[in-house]
């Protein structure tokens, strides 16, 4: 699977060759994927999902650089001060608020003095945008199921803010993506994620959460809206 | 429209160039309006070739008529002296010229091949023969074979001065180096070798016969285009923003006003826009189901 170009431009000016790497929040790990490429030494891809677990470890598990972690990011199981850089590629819009001070100082404790931090994520989607509406009720439907969204857009100034709070110092900001193609595969990925979730809740509520999504996702069928940042921070020597 | 310097030709190429494979679809007079209409906008470069059906015949008449506007690049698919040679005077005629801007060696797949036209009594031989008797004025290579081929070209054919290879944002986002023509494109920069691109407005091959008959394709083009004036600026805006010298204009007639329309409009494409357009494709050619992520 290639490297997608929001991965190669944020990690362009970085100085992965030879670092010792976390991609938090690993997904499908593209960001693992892009620091393997670009010469990393070792690669640490946390996720506490078990199926994206998996599926890094059949894209990238041949490379003895990498090793996938099942694990949660509010408590990592790795040593104090032991990464150089570390990606954050789309990962904070899936952290509900009440989270983001724990994987925010967990983060920092994992990382060594003049570490480097990426944060790649979506600023808010505008008032007018038809994806809204559907993620709107996946988080309806994620809320009453498990008590916290599935989706939370911070805006860049926010993250910045937050990390700089900890001790991180801000170095710069790109648009990575600028519309955000929400294509018709990432939006009935997120109506099957709004349905999973209605399926948990009594017929009465969960029924018509679930109807919705599928009809938002199916009549929106693809939308290109909003943008995609990338912050890099680094922390003091 | 926009023109930029063709390399170190002295030409300098509308930033659209007419693939004028499309006049083989058309009769002669459609043919003629076809090329008023692209003089028009403000295109001055124009590419044909021996084996796009009778395009070198119909575009003669307009072509003669407006000789010193047009910068024409034709091609042989020959691989040696005595058949490049022969195939030179058969344009000559066919087009009804003097003269030839651009030849080029045209689809060059096969390492073999680079030997042959290269080496002694090969088609380059021909060429540069023409172009001491004044019948051709500069040499061009094209390909939508091997990104290291062509490479490889660049190095080895000093007086190469245009290449013309694939270029659109499908390949971009592939990382193969069977798909890395932009290795090419900043090669040939750095050599300062004209840049025309080709399949800037591919969509994919077209479905299986047996889904849908050849004769049941609505264009005329071997893969499926693009065809709303959308789709096709987009295109032509990142075709245009990645650094080609010209973006050549798809085979079928009925698309090629839209692509001289986004030419006339283009101002740019930022590298948000860019990714944007990649990441967009790369997810509707593989759709990953789970993937929430860009």
């Amino acid at each position: 699977m290639d490297v997608p170009e929001t991965v190669r431009a944020a990690l362009d000016d970085r100085p992965v060759t030879g670092a010792v790497c976390l991609e938090a929040g690993a997904g499908l790990g593209n960001a693992t994927a892009g620091l393997l490429a670009a010469g990393a030494r070792r690669v640490y891809a946390v996720t506490n999902d078990r199926d994206h677990a998996t599926a890094v470890r059949e894209r990238v598990g041949r490379d003895d650089r990498t090793a996938v972690l099942e694990a949660d990011l509010r408590d990592l199981p790795l040593a104090t001060d032991a990464v150089d850089l570390i990606t954050a590629h789309g990962l904070f819009n899936v952290l509900a608020p009440e989270s983001l001070g724990a994987v925010v100082a967990e983060l920092t404790r994992v990382a060594a003095p003049g570490c480097h931090l990426v944060v790649d994520d979506y600023d808010p989607v505008p008032d007018d945008a038809a994806v809204g509406d559907l993620f709107a009720v996946e988080n309806a439907a994620t809320r009453l199921a498990r008590g916290h969204p599935a989706l939370s857009f911070y805006p860049a100034a926010v993250l910045r803010r937050l990390f700089v709070g900890d001790g991180w110092a801000f170095d710069r900001e790109l648009t990575l993506l600028e519309p955000v193609p929400w294509t018709a595969s990432h939006l009935r990925a997120h109506a099957d994620v709004a349905r999973a979730a209605a399926a948990s809740l009594p017929d009465e509520l969960g029924e018509p959460l679930a109807a919705e999504a599928s009809r938002i996702a199916e009549e929106i069928g693809s939308e290109s809206v909003g943008r995609m940042y990338g912050l890099a921070f680094r922390l003091a020597e | 429209m926009q023109t930029r310097a063709l390399g170190d030709t002295g030409h300098d190429s509308s930033v659209t160039t007419f693939g004028t494979i499309a006049l083989n679809w058309l009769e002669q007079e459609g043919a003629d309006q076809m090329v008023e209409l692209l003089l028009n906008h403000g295109v001055n470069h124009f590419d044909v070739a021996p084996t796009y059906g009778d395009a070198e015949l119909k575009l003669g008449p307009k072509l003669r008529q407006h000789r010193e506007e047009i910068f024409v690049g034709c091609k042989t698919q020959e691989r040696e002296y005595e058949g490049a040679k022969r195939e030179l005077e058969r344009s000559l005629t066919r087009l009804g010229v003097d003269r030839i801007d651009l030849y080029q060696v045209h689809g060059l797949e096969y390492e073999h091949e680079l030997e042959t036209i290269t080496g002694e009594g090969g088609a380059l031989e021909a060429i540069r023969e023409a172009k001491d008797e004044g019948l051709v004025d500069h040499v061009g290579l094209t390909s939508h074979g091997d990104p290291q081929l062509i490479l490889d070209a660049l190095d080895r054919i000093d007086d190469l001065e245009t290449v013309m290879f694939p270029l659109n944002p499908v390949v971009v986002g592939k990382d193969d180096p069977e798909y890395d023509y932009e290795a090419v494109l900043e090669r040939a920069n750095e050599l300062n070798v004209g840049t025309l691109g080709i399949k800037a407005f591919a969509k994919g091959p077209w479905p299986p016969t047996d889904d849908l008959a050849r004769a049941d394709r609505p264009y005329a083009n071997w893969y499926e285009p693009v065809d709303t004036p959308g789709a096709i600026r987009e295109r032509f805006d990142f075709a245009a923003a990645r650094g080609l010298t010209s973006v050549v204009s798809p085979g079928d007639p009925k698309l090629v006003a839209m692509v001289v329309d986004a030419a006339e409009r283009y101002d740019g494409m930022d590298e948000a826009a860019q990714r944007s357009l990649v990441e967009r494709l790369r997810h509707e050619e593989s759709p990953v189901p789970e993937q929430l992520h860009h």
